[in-house]
């Protein structure tokens, strides 16, 4: 290895909160090397960020107190270097891509603006100064770096004016402005929808093998490293469990932590993936047909109606009793809308759903309704109100279902046991507890009128991937013992691959694809389908080879362009 | 169960209960505990004022033309007022009087406000276009006029100086728990109690009212500060409490007549409200950084 231009040595880093000291850091030490890519992975909550932030000098102190250790940068000591020396080092030393390139911009400014503030500080920490239109020239060539094609309306723009693949390569960019020698990438492209995520890794590894900078890569997803790295760190709880190039970790893991995650990881092709088949014989349930919804486009100050949203349109399927029915699709495909129209939520613009023998309009609503079909959300952070304990929660089905109230603990006892959850989380508040317990009560809140049909919107995307997998395997438990039929929405098409026997793929509201998911997965015909399967970052070469492939010109006709405003 | 206590992360480890969190959040800050103390000690002074006031008699129709207008001593620690009265002990009746006023005012003005707030923030549409135009219209009439109007008509008391007060209260509750509502609707959980065939009452009421509650007490203990002043100005201008009941505002109008000589007569009942406010404001801003909400 090169000399190392970041090295991170025994840092312990700890927080007092509430008069508790507890330590954060144990003796944390890395490298990243001169042009080298290398990665920092783990669950949220292992420290991946505090490390971050210790980096770049923004923790906030106190609560964190840095206890021991050393970062030196170039040979120089960070933690006692001075404050001026230390800004000196921000953008042209040290730059850092953040997570959510929508909250990373301030909405009232224009991205010209924006830019030019962060070259013209940068200036004057180095005690330089350049004219306006020397600073734009320089503005206008990073951005055509960043491979966005018209930087002059660009920097008229206003953050919401560009798409989220955009804002994403105008905050790469943003970083690129004082040419870093280290640019630390958090989390970049997970906030988007997986085919932009992977335009945004390839311009990353061409910016990296251009100007020769480091990158340091902080993420939980395992497919990315496998994309992006020459070296990986694994982290958990605060400490580095294991490191390695890129080949000894995914090759042969030697930790249990790391073995773990490269097991809850779904495959997308090859031995590992599990076929799920639907051996009831019942028939069809669920029934839809020529299903449309408009949402009216308003504007103005008299909310005027300009446009029609058609959000989902001309939808036809069927879902068998006893199906694991996956509807994917990325944001925007309306694949929320049109379950949210099963559950009755929405009504139809045209076309009509029918469930079991009677149509969703003449019984939407009744008690009989709702013991047929519930939901589980996304984010259970959202979906269980955070001042009500879980008994109180669970309790309401059961209230307006006419339930008898005297049998109501006993029923919610049952219910903790069914989502392996112990009793006596019924007193407890949603904050106490973690991601993956809420999740259980969520689902556990929809089982507890006995429904026969459940619709998971995302159900394990807010979760981390170890705890996906436990939840999954719940929901699958929970569908042989209940005899469920989950209708399964989702971006993540590895985990449909091993979750459903059925899936459609929904594109700009309609129904692009659908069939037995092995068939779908091996010989995908749209090509918004291939340009989704083939734009997932997979842990296997022999993965990678049985993805599908896609021409240029296909792929820019079903995606909308991340490099150019339209 | 094995997998779950293998993956699942253990948020065991904050051993502290969130009234724990609260309470240490609460005892670090120091407008928090001033303001408690003193809002405490107002307190006291109004429910044990018979023990509490030197000269229990001088709350009343008292006359003691001998020690009239004598400054602060000893014997009167706030001096006394043109017919000879303990001002002290009048100070400490004052009190009853205003945190009645308070608890009357806040008692109707905030139940019907956040109801009007929840309903208007939960049903939208025609019923939020209704109610919030209707309380927009209320907060656009001048508050004093309004309460010299209605004093005006009906005959001034105390009874009618609260109603007056609270016709113009509520709308600030209205708005508040209005935009509070309006922002929680976005959440799953509302829409998930609509798919558990929660009713209308039980999802205002049982599922978005607790969200409001943190926010409501900041609200009312800053409020009960501006109704005591509002109820001052009001007996000030002779529209509130009537004499001889000894209220704050009126004593401070009496007492201004004496001014500059006679400071304390004046100067003893208006620091009298100045204290009581300061606590209730310290510990609603205390409240507020405890329970980070917004008002």
């Amino acid at each position: 290895m090169s000399e190392p231009i970041l090295d991170i040595s025994g840092l312990d880093i700890s927080f007092s909160t509430y008069g508790q000291r507890s330590q954060i850091l144990h003796d944390v030490s890395m490298q990243v090397g001169k042009g080298e890519r290398v990665a920092l992975i783990g669950q949220s909550g292992s420290g991946k960020t505090v490390t971050m932030r210790s980096i770049i000098g923004t923790l906030p102190m106190p609560p964190a107190a840095i206890d021991r250790g050393s970062i030196r940068f170039e040979g120089v000591e960070l933690l006692t270097l001075g404050k001026r020396a230390r800004n000196r080092l921000k953008g042209t030393g040290i730059s850092i891509v953040l997570q959510d390139p929508l909250l990373s911009f301030n909405p009232v400014l224009s991205i010209g603006r924006q830019m030019d503030d962060v070259v013209r500080f940068a200036d004057v920490r180095l005690g330089t100064s350049r004219e306006k239109s020397a600073r734009r020239h320089h503005i206008f060539e990073v951005l055509r770096h960043v491979q966005l094609a018209d930087p002059e309306r660009i920097c008229q723009a206003y953050p919401m004016m560009l798409s989220g693949g955009m804002r994403q390569r105008v905050l790469i960019a943003m970083a690129l402005l004082n040419s870093p020698r280290l640019l630390i990438a958090d989390e970049p492209g997970t906030a988007l929808d997986v085919t932009t995520q992977q335009e945004i890794l390839i311009l990353l590894n061409r910016l990296v093998d251009e100007t020769g900078m480091s990158l340091m890569l902080i993420t939980h997803n395992l497919g990315v490293v496998r994309e992006m790295a020459d070296r990986v760190y694994v982290m958990e709880r605060g400490r580095i469990v294991e490191s390695g190039t890129r080949e000894e970790i995914f090759s042969q893991p030697k930790h249990d932590y790391t073995k773990n995650l490269m097991r809850a990881v779904p495959p997308l092709y090859g031995e590992g993936v599990k076929n799920v088949c639907n051996d009831t014989d019942v028939g069809p349930l669920i029934q839809i047909s020529g299903l449309c919804k408009d949402f009216p486009l308003r504007r103005g100050l008299f909310n005027r109606q300009y446009g029609t949203n058609h959000a989902v349109n001309d939808v036809t399927l069927t879902i068998d009793s006893g199906d694991v029915f996956g509807i994917a699709g990325e944001s925007g495909s309306g694949k929320t809308t049109l379950a949210k129209m099963m559950l009755g939520l929405f009504d139809a613009t045209r076309g009509e759903i029918t469930i079991g023998k009677d149509s969703l309009s003449s019984i939407a609503g009744t008690p009989e309704f709702r013991k047929l079909i519930q939901i589980v959300y996304q984010n259970p952070g959202s979906s269980l109100n955070p001042k009500r304990s879980v008994a109180d929660q669970l309790s309401v089905p059961l209230i307006f279902a006419g339930f008898d109230r005297a049998a109501i603990p006993a029923r919610i006892s049952q219910l903790l046991e069914l989502v392996d959850l112990p009793a006596r989380y019924a007193s407890m508040y949603p904050h106490e507890l973690s991601g993956g317990q809420k999740q259980r009560v969520a689902i556990a809140r929809a089982l507890s009128v006995d429904p026969k049909i459940i619709v998971l919107d995302e159900p394990t995307s807010a979760l981390d991937v170890l705890i996906q997998n436990v939840v999954i395997d719940l929901l699958q438990r929970l569908r042989e013992e209940l005899n469920l039929t989950f209708v399964f929405i989702s971006h993540d098409l590895s985990l449909m691959r091993n979750f459903c026997n059925r899936v459609a793929i929904m594109f700009r509201g309609e129904i692009c694809e659908q069939g037995a998911t092995a068939d779908v997965f091996a010989d995908p015909q749209h090509p918004y389908t291939r340009a989704l399967l083939g734009s997932i970052p997979v842990l296997t070469d022999e993965e990678a080879a049985q993805k599908p492939t896609i021409e240029a010109s296909e792929r820019q006709a079903v995606l909308s362009s991340t490099t150019t405003l339209n | 169960m094995s997998s779950f206590s293998q993956f699942d992360d253990d948020r065991q480890a904050r051993s502290l209960t969130s009234r724990q969190m609260a309470w240490y959040r609460f005892s670090r800050n120091p407008s928090a505990l001033v303001g408690s103390a003193i809002v405490l000690s107002v307190f006291i002074a109004a429910v044990f004022a018979p023990y509490i006031a030197t000269s229990p008699q001088s709350a009343g129709a008292h006359v003691d033309f001998v020690n009239r207008h004598a400054p602060p001593s000893w014997e009167f620690l706030f001096g006394t007022d043109n017919v000879g009265r303990d001002i002290f002990s009048r100070v400490v009746y004052g009190y009853r009087i205003s945190l009645g006023l308070v608890v009357g005012v806040l008692g109707v003005a905030v139940p019907f406000g956040v109801t009007l707030g929840l309903a208007a923030g939960y049903f939208g549409g025609r019923i939020e276009f209704a109610i919030m135009r209707f309380t927009d219209i209320m907060l656009a009439i001048p508050p004093l006029a309004m309460a010299l109007a209605i004093t005006a008509v009906l005959s001034p008391n105390l009874i009618n100086a609260m109603i007056a007060i609270t016709l113009l209260w509520w709308t600030w509750h209205t708005r508040l728990i209005y935009r509070i509502v309006k922002a929680q609707m976005a959440e799953d959980y509302v829409e998930a109690a609509k798919v558990a065939g929660a009713s209308h009452f039980h999802i205002m009421f049982r599922e978005l009212l607790p969200n409001c509650v943190s926010a409501i007490s900041v609200k009312i203990s800053l409020d009960a500060g501006f109704v005591i002043l509002f109820g001052a100005a009001l007996s000030f201008l002779g529209l509130g409490v009537q004499p001889p009941t000894p209220d704050l505002g009126t004593m401070v109008s009496t007492g201004a007549e004496y001014l500059p000589e006679r400071w304390w007569e004046a100067l003893m009942p208006g620091l009298a409200i100045l204290y009581a406010i300061l606590g209730f404001n310290l510990l609603g801003d205390g409240l507020r950084d405890m329970m980070d909400v917004e008002v």
